[in-house]
């Protein structure tokens, strides 16, 4: 352990040469494994904002419960109160007309003026009851049945299809990700095969002078986990640049969309790219290694 | 330090290097291996740095028998060894200290330690000038002294050196096997090949071994007292 402590200086300037040595080729693996690692940064960025989405959804699970035209107020409360004791309903609220009118022009923003186009208050008033997503079943038999409901609306339908997109893009991520670890293996352990063919003398030497593997090793693991970092580097600052551009435009395209903060969203990212380029590069290196002849000549 | 016993070594093609060696050599002991071009000095050094393995016979390096399988403890014992091959085996591209200097570096040593030490020996060899010199601009003579400093540097218990002296002039050859010769104070037994019989005449406290196609004969010339 003293001894590799003692040799760390000289592993990176082993590393370094050996990169140096063939530099085009390794300039362009690290490309590749930039290009690569981008890849599963977008699978991640869109896994990131797909889920953060699905979880709104899910905690804004609500119903909106119409009731019969001649229904007054009190009844109204009443039958809120009922709905609220109603396993599986976190909260229910009466929205009278004007609020139902506010709240379609808060959704509408810039466009509301639309709303202006009709005389009366086209809306309705309602009941809001937002809802345990996995309760939504049977809460929503139970509101039906209540007297003095006239319909239930629900988003049910929109949800189920969205958490199969979602599913669908995970499936995705998880075989890009698999072809991203594929690729870069192939391509680090490609790599540090041709680093240890060009210093195969050298290694020779060593092994007559009785270093131990871990030293002879060591250098290429650096090696694998600079390139792959490098790529990581590359595939990070790739990312940036596009959420950087990007964030604004899809945040204005489809204003409901919650999209998460960008310094989390590209942290997170971050994290995962270096976290894989590390891993990667241990891996591609040592099988890379492996190819190092046992022989003791 | 060695223990030879009806040693022989037959090379994959079918040559027979060596032929029933036996052999004991103390530590401390100067040992010096000579014979004609192709008698199998060189295969005896072999043999000793764990790189070819007895055929037949046993043979034992510091106590540890030479056996194929034993590559884990065969490699912690080249540690012990310090090596001078007939072609030197240096790194191209890397100084003279460089190369000094890596053989050194899985010994534990600090890397302050190791340079000092590793410039000393440059010096011994008288290559003080050349120590930042890449040593593929070096002439044969300086490459060949690289490559003993190297040897020395790791103050190993065993020298085996392999025709140290032969691009050497006649007064660096005689530096050279100086160098070599003081070692035997601190114990460690040399081992050296050589043609250059007329450098090593009349030496005492030394063994001679002479080779002859692949057979040896041991003489000993005892301290005179
Ligand atoms: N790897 C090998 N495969 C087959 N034969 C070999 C091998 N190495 C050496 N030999 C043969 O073994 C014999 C002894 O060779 P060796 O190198 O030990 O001689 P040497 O005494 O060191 O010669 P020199 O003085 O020229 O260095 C020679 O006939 C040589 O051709
Ligand atoms: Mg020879």
């Amino acid at each position: 352990m003293k001894t590799f402590f003692y040799n760390i200086g000289y592993f990176m300037k082993e590393a370094w040469r050996t990169i140096r040595m063939n530099f085009l080729s390794n300039f362009f693996s690290i490309i590749g494994t930039g290009l690569i690692l981008f890849l599963l940064g977008l699978v991640t960025v869109g896994t990131i904002i797909g889920n953060q989405f699905i979880t709104k959804l899910s905690q804004e699970a609500e119903i909106s419960a119409y009731f019969v035209e001649d229904m007054g107020v009190d009844a109204a409360k009443e039958l809120v109160s009922e709905i609220q004791n109603i396993q599986g309903v976190w909260n229910a609220k009466l929205i009278d007309e004007m609020q139902a009118c506010a709240m379609m022009e808060d959704m509408l923003g810039e466009e509301a003026k639309i709303l202006e186009l009709f005389e009366d208050n086209p809306f309705k008033a309602f009941i809001e009851i937002r809802i345990d997503l996995d309760a939504m079943e049977t809460v929503l038999s139970q509101v039906a049945s209540l007297e003095g409901i006239d319909y239930v609306r629900d988003n049910r339908a929109v949800l189920k299809q969205l958490q199969s997109i979602i599913r669908g893009v995970e499936v995705v991520g998880y075989l890009i990700t698999l072809a991203v670890g594929i690729t870069t293996l192939i391509l680090l352990s490609h790599m540090i095969r041709q680093g240890i063919y060009n210093n195969r003398e050298q290694i020779n030497t060593l092994r007559l002078l009785g270093a131990p593997g871990s030293f002879i090793g060591f250098p290429y693991v650096l090696v694998g986990v600079l390139l792959t970092l490098l790529g990581g580097g590359l595939a990070i600052a790739l990312l940036i640049l596009l959420i950087d551009g990007g964030y604004p435009k899809i945040s204005g395209t489809i204003p409901f969309l919650p999209l998460p903060s960008q310094t989390l969203l590209i942290q997170q990212s971050a994290t995962l790219i270096v976290t894989v380029s590390v891993i990667l590069g241990v891996l591609g290196s040592l099988f890379g290694l492996s190819s190092i002849g046992k022989d003791n000549r | 330090m060695i223990e030879a016993k009806g040693v022989s070594l037959r090379y994959p093609d079918g040559t027979v290097a060596l032929k029933d060696i036996n052999l004991h050599i103390k530590p401390g002991e100067m040992v010096y291996i000579t014979g004609p071009s192709g008698s199998g000095k060189t295969s005896l050094l072999k043999l000793l740095l764990g790189i070819e393995f007895p055929t037949f016979g046993s043979l034992k390096v510091m106590d540890k028998s030479m056996v194929r399988s034993r590559k884990g403890r065969i490699n912690k014992l080249r540690r012990r060894i310090g090596p001078v091959f007939q072609e030197f085996k240096l790194i191209e591209g890397r100084t003279a200290l460089e190369n000094v200097m890596i053989g050194m570096r899985f010994l534990g040593k600090s890397p302050r330690k190791i340079k000092e030490e590793a410039i000393n020996a440059l010096k011994r060899v008288g290559l003080e000038e050349k120590i930042y010199s890449k040593v593929e601009n070096l002439s044969w003579g300086q490459q060949q002294r690289v490559a003993i400093a190297r040897a020395v540097a790791r103050k190993p218990a065993l020298i085996l050196a392999d025709e140290p002296t032969g691009n050497l002039d006649y007064d660096n050859a005689i530096n050279i096997l100086k160098l070599l010769n003081s070692f035997k104070d601190s114990n460690t037994t040399v081992i050296i090949t050589t043609h250059a019989t007329h450098l090593i005449e009349g030496q005492k406290d030394v063994t001679y071994i002479h080779v002859n196609n692949g057979s040896i004969t041991v003489e000993r010339e005892e301290l005179a007292v």
